[in-house]
């Protein structure tokens, strides 16, 4: 999906994964249409395993992910540019596989977080909303950590814990068990990217 | 907050902005939770989804692990139960 102009300088959206992908899908659409309206275009892409895409999540490596964003991003440059590159949560695992002119990132998690959380839902009797990733991706997933590309600006909510270049307000709602929106959220995120965007271009 | 919270005072300040986040509840409302106020079985909001989320949520704010066994429906159950829970945890 892209929002804004083909030949706009381009965006990369890298979204949480699982059911945090869903939980933020309206915020990611809005900060998207708050860049194209500065001017940007917003891309983002379908992994494979969810959204519209037909793959099975069980039948998915991690590899395919990785190797889905770095397709993502050098299909990006062929429109446009190479794109800076922004991720949420669990996105910011996979996000270094891209090519671009920099990262942009809110509130990276560690795979292992991510576990532990599918393991309690499991526990609630919940099914990680209806995803059943197989052993080898919960695995992979486990060890994951976010790699350091540079040049790399973190970002992270005023409410929340870790270290970050910069705090903005709004809630978690990758945290929330019913998808929402919020456009104080957008709003902070796309002005800071946009910001971060000309910094990263003027290198 | 950049780093998690050393006061009881913080921690409880901590556990509001969880819940109004995690259940997505109107600040005002959750600021007006005393000890007895009723939560999980009682708010439609707070249900077996809800609680995966706000554990893991109360991990990355207070800096703690929250292992499954110390998990119980009692410690859920009123908002005051959930405050001494979280202060014990982060105040060890």
């Amino acid at each position: 999906m892209r929002i804004g102009a083909a030949e706009a300088p381009p965006i990369l959206f890298v979204p949480p994964l699982f059911e945090e992908m869903n939980r933020t899908r309206a915020l990611i659409a809005s900060a998207m249409r708050r860049l194209a309206a500065r001017g940007f275009a917003g891309w983002l892409p379908d992994l494979g395993g969810t959204g519209e895409s037909a793959t099975a999540l069980g039948d998915l490596s991690w590899d395919d992910w990785r190797h889905d964003v770095s397709a993502a991003s050098g299909l990006v440059a062929e429109h446009s540019a190479a794109p800076l590159v922004v991720a949420l949560r669990g996105g910011c695992l996979i996000d270094d596989a891209a090519s671009a002119i920099g990262w942009w990132r809110l509130a990276p998690v560690e795979g292992a977080s991510l576990t532990r959380d599918m393991a309690r839902a499991g526990l609630a009797g919940v099914e990680w909303a209806g995803y059943a990733p197989s052993a080898a991706l919960r695995e992979r997933l486990a060890e994951a950590r976010p790699a350091p590309p540079a040049p790399l600006r973190t970002v992270q909510l005023a409410s929340g814990a870790g270290t970050a270049d910069a705090r903005i307000t709004g809630p978690a709602l990758w945290r929330r068990s019913e998808p929402g929106n919020s456009q104080e959220l957008a709003e902070g995120m796309a002005a800071d990217i946009a910001a971060w965007y000309a910094t990263c271009a003027a290198r | 907050m950049a780093t998690a919270p050393d006061d009881a005072g913080e921690v409880e300040i901590t556990l509001r902005s969880v819940l109004a986040d995690v259940l997505g509840l109107d600040p005002a409302r959750v600021a007006r939770f005393d000890a007895t106020t009723p939560l999980f079985g009682a708010l439609p909001e707070f249900d077996s989804m809800a609680v995966a989320g706000l554990l893991t949520e109360l991990e990355e704010r207070l800096g703690v692990l929250i292992e499954d066994h110390e998990v119980d429906a009692d410690m859920m159950e009123t908002f005051g139960a959930l405050l001494s829970f979280a202060r014990a945890k982060a105040l060890q």
